[in-house]
């Protein structure tokens, strides 16, 4: 075990930063090779992902674990813990050590999707007559048009997903301002809140004005078919129309 | 300031050579006027001020007085996230010193010219840096959480350590955040994380050196009734509920009240069925004992995120003709409660924004979570997302008008199940957000309904701006665009504004030193203060 314990200050490489709270960093070779001692040793108990069975902890809620370092507690314990292998090597229990530290680091980061979810479930059918129908879609849209194999453009449908309940801003919103007694200026907004407004106009002109009661503001929001959605269509219209759209040729 | 303040303030003489302690704990339990001496200014948690120098009618002559700028140096930070100075917490005042935090940096400055006094570094081992709400004060001693799970006390005159103690395991994927809150001579400290499944508690630590007094889980004992809202034991145990925000107290009742934050896993829900107490709850305890005193669930079974720690705040008011002592919480997942504080009973339900994932409320007054806007592999459409309809920053309460104040947003998202197994872990899902506005929001306690709603124009996205009402008749808020903003508390009015380089990070707080009102707001890594001569 002396060299389980020294091994930290042998293996800088293996942990991020010295101090006893740093994170063990995963060797993936390591971990590849624990992943086959685990799976010949410790799996029946400990479950395929080392989240526990009926016969055996959770491996990755364990403090033991967690507290664990290059085998420091884990040797100790496996040694002493009926039922377990005790003539692993400190080496063997350093692989085992990096595939569950593995394993704890994946789960700590799930919340990043690991594989893209099915978003394809929709029926194009109904997808199609809530574009031309009820969704209002054709105003601005065209299937054979602006739309035609949209789905290329994604990596994922759940990109094309996204992009249709959560569309870009490609074009600069429009802004109309009147003041008092004055001409309209037109323009690009550059900025709006209670107190001012800012415009940029076709000649590339900078315009601002304070938001007194006698000036008017007018804001053209290109894509306000897309939230004025958000409280109108249901799931299912958007699986539709997600698996409709992921169709078109 | 007099002179013997100023040489107790900058010298490390103790308090009995001073002659008095620098925060006189009486202080913490009058409505602040010389002094923002804890989280919220008092423990009501109303942000309301008594002060009334800064007012409707000269509002508009509300000036610049001075700038602050955080430097922490360029020690770098261990463990992850915003290594970016970032004033998230906070201030606290007391005579005439203002101490702010960022992670791992407390800074003691000057409240009437913004000049620093002194700067504690800690040495981080790690955690995540995502913010720090801010520090607390008893006598000389001020303490606050770093992210590597130690609470730190200081010696308010010149910045040195006195101890530090250990309120969490970073092993365990806790770190700290919260802004400690003092009641009589406990400590009163948090917990943060929700990368593993792991579960929340507060503690109470002893003011005078820092020992643990008690600790509170957030997950029932096993065997009693309400364990039976986990399918096991082990799910119970690791069933999350983080105490992200400080509470508020009571004195006569005895009591304080915080919020516990979502459970674990977050997102993938079907290993843990049932209401998961007491994740998601408004939590009422003893601060003598940690004695669970009662509890209220708004969001029972989450699978969105929406910690419900957002300020419990209190108020005595007249609900359906009676004197009540009440409690209200606006909370992230839409919803806006008013209970009894003395017994928890359920007085009121209502949406503050519009939400989709509620089919109504139960018998005891919580939302039921539609299960169709549970995460789903092909998606569900759910507002508000993951930020929630509010967050953590604070809210407001002003008793002359009655209204709830709530810096609130109205957002989408999508949220996915990755994990549909039996026994996910950590997360095993996640929301991508789209579109969001952001509005000012007033609510009637008495009803629910919204009073008034003020959208801030432009971009939308959610704002980080707590609220500070006063009895000069104004509102102040932050909105998306980085303006500073007083309005009219009654109509939702912008009376004045000023347009700070970036957005508000923190709660605003007001103080009266010499016959001068200040006002003073985080942006970002700056502090500003606008003063008033008021005499």
């Amino acid at each position: 075990m002396r060299r389980l314990i020294l091994a930290p200050l042998f293996c800088p490489i293996l942990l991020g930063q010295a101090g006893p709270y740093q994170r063990q960093t995963v060797d993936q070779g390591a971990a590849l090779r624990g992943r086959q001692l685990y799976t010949q040793h410790c799996i029946n108990c400990h479950g395929a992902l080392a989240k526990g069975t009926e016969n055996g902890p959770d491996l990755i809620r364990s403090p033991l674990v967690l507290r664990d370092r290059l085998g420091n507690e884990i040797g100790p314990a496996l040694k002493k813990l009926p039922g377990h292998k005790t003539d692993l090597t400190n080496a063997q229990v350093v692989d085992i050590t990096n595939f569950l530290k593995d394993q704890i680091e994946s789960t700590a980061k799930n919340r990043n999707a690991d594989r893209p979810p099915n978003v394809l479930t929709g029926n194009a059918d109904a997808g199609r007559a809530y574009f031309n129908g009820a969704g209002g879609c054709t105003k601005c849209h065209s299937a054979t048009g602006d739309l035609a194999g949209i789905s290329r453009k994604f990596k994922d449908a759940v990109d094309l997903q996204q992009r249709m309940i959560f569309p870009r801003q490609t074009k600069p919103t429009q802004v109309k301002v009147t003041p008092a007694g004055g001409a309209t200026v037109m323009g690009q907004l550059v900025r709006i809140d209670d107190f001012n407004v800012s415009l940029r106009d076709a000649a590339g002109q900078y315009h601002e004005w304070s938001r007194t009661p006698d000036v008017r503001v007018d804001v053209d929001d290109p894509l306000a078919a897309h939230p004025a959605l958000l409280d109108v269509y249901t799931d299912k219209d958007i699986h539709d129309l997600v698996r409709y759209l992921e169709s078109l040729p | 300031m007099s002179a013997l303040r100023a040489f107790c303030a900058l010298t490390v003489l103790s308090v009995t050579a001073c002659g008095q302690a620098l925060l006189d704990p009486a202080k913490l339990l009058q409505p602040p006027t010389d002094a923002w001496p804890t989280y919220n200014g008092d423990y009501s948690g109303q942000r309301y001020s008594t002060l009334a120098g800064i007012n409707q009618s000269n509002i508009k002559s509300l000036s610049l007085a001075w700038v602050y700028r955080a430097n922490p140096g360029r020690e770098p930070q261990g463990g992850g996230g915003n290594n970016a100075p970032v004033f998230k917490g906070t201030p606290i005042e007391i005579n005439g010193i203002l101490y702010i935090t960022i992670p791992d940096h407390a800074w003691a400055v000057d409240a009437r010219t913004g000049r620093e006094i002194w700067h504690y570094a800690w040495k981080s081992k790690g955690g995540w840096h995502i913010g720090n709400r801010g520090a607390a004060a008893w006598h000389d001693t001020l303490y606050f959480e770093t992210p590597d799970c130690n609470l730190v006390a200081l010696n308010m005159a010149d910045g040195k350590e006195r101890w530090h103690t250990p309120v969490c395991d970073l092993e365990q994927f806790y770190y700290a955040s919260v802004a400690p809150i003092v009641i009589k001579d406990h400590v009163i400290t948090g917990v943060s994380g929700d990368d593993l499944d792991i579960p929340g508690y507060i503690e109470s630590h002893n003011a005078t050196d820092g020992k643990l007094e008690w600790r509170w889980y957030a997950h029932p004992e096993p065997g009693t009734p309400e364990a039976k809202t986990w399918p096991s034991v082990e799910a119970m145990m690791h069933g999350g509920g983080m105490t992200w925000v400080p509470s508020t107290y009571d004195p006569q009742l005895n009591l304080i009240y915080f919020g516990t934050g979502n459970p674990q896993p977050v997102i993938a829900g079907q290993g843990r069925l049932g209401s998961n107490l007491y994740t998601e709850c408004i939590i009422a305890l003893n601060p003598d004992t940690g004695k669970l005193a009662w509890y209220f669930q708004p969001s029972p079974h989450d699978t969105h995120d929406w910690d419900a720690v957002q300020t419990p705040v209190l108020f005595d008011g007249e609900i359906g003709g009676r004197p009540r002592k009440l409690l209200a919480q606006a909370s992230r997942n839409g919803w806006f409660f008013v209970l009894d504080r003395a017994t928890g009973e359920h007085l009121l339900s209502s949406e503050f924004v519009k939400t989709n994932w509620a089919l109504g409320v139960d018998a005891k007054g919580q939302p039921i979570l539609n299960p169709a806007k549970q995460p789903q592999r092909d998606g569900a459409l759910v507002t508000p997302n993951q930020g929630g309809a509010i967050n953590w920053p604070s809210p407001s309460f002003d008793p002359e008008t009655g209204l709830f104040y709530a810096n609130a947003a109205r957002a989408w998202s999508v949220y996915y199940l990755y994990n549909d197994d039996d026994k996910p872990e950590g997360w095993g899902g996640n929301d991508r957000s789209g579109f969001s506005e952001a509005m000012l929001q007033a609510i009637d306690y008495k009803t629910g309904k919204v009073q008034w709603s003020h959208k801030w124009p432009g971009n939308g996205g959610g704002v980080r701006s707590g609220l500070l009402s006063t009895a000069g008749k104004l509102l102040f808020a932050g909105d998306p665009n980085s303006n500073l903003v007083a309005l009219d508390p009654v109509t939702g009015a912008p009376l004045w504004h000023a347009t700070l380089h970036t957005s508000l990070t923190n709660g605003p707080i007001t103080y009266e030193l010499d016959g001068t009102q200040y006002l003073v707001v985080g942006a970002g890594d700056t502090l500003y203060g606008f003063a008033m001569q008021t005499r």
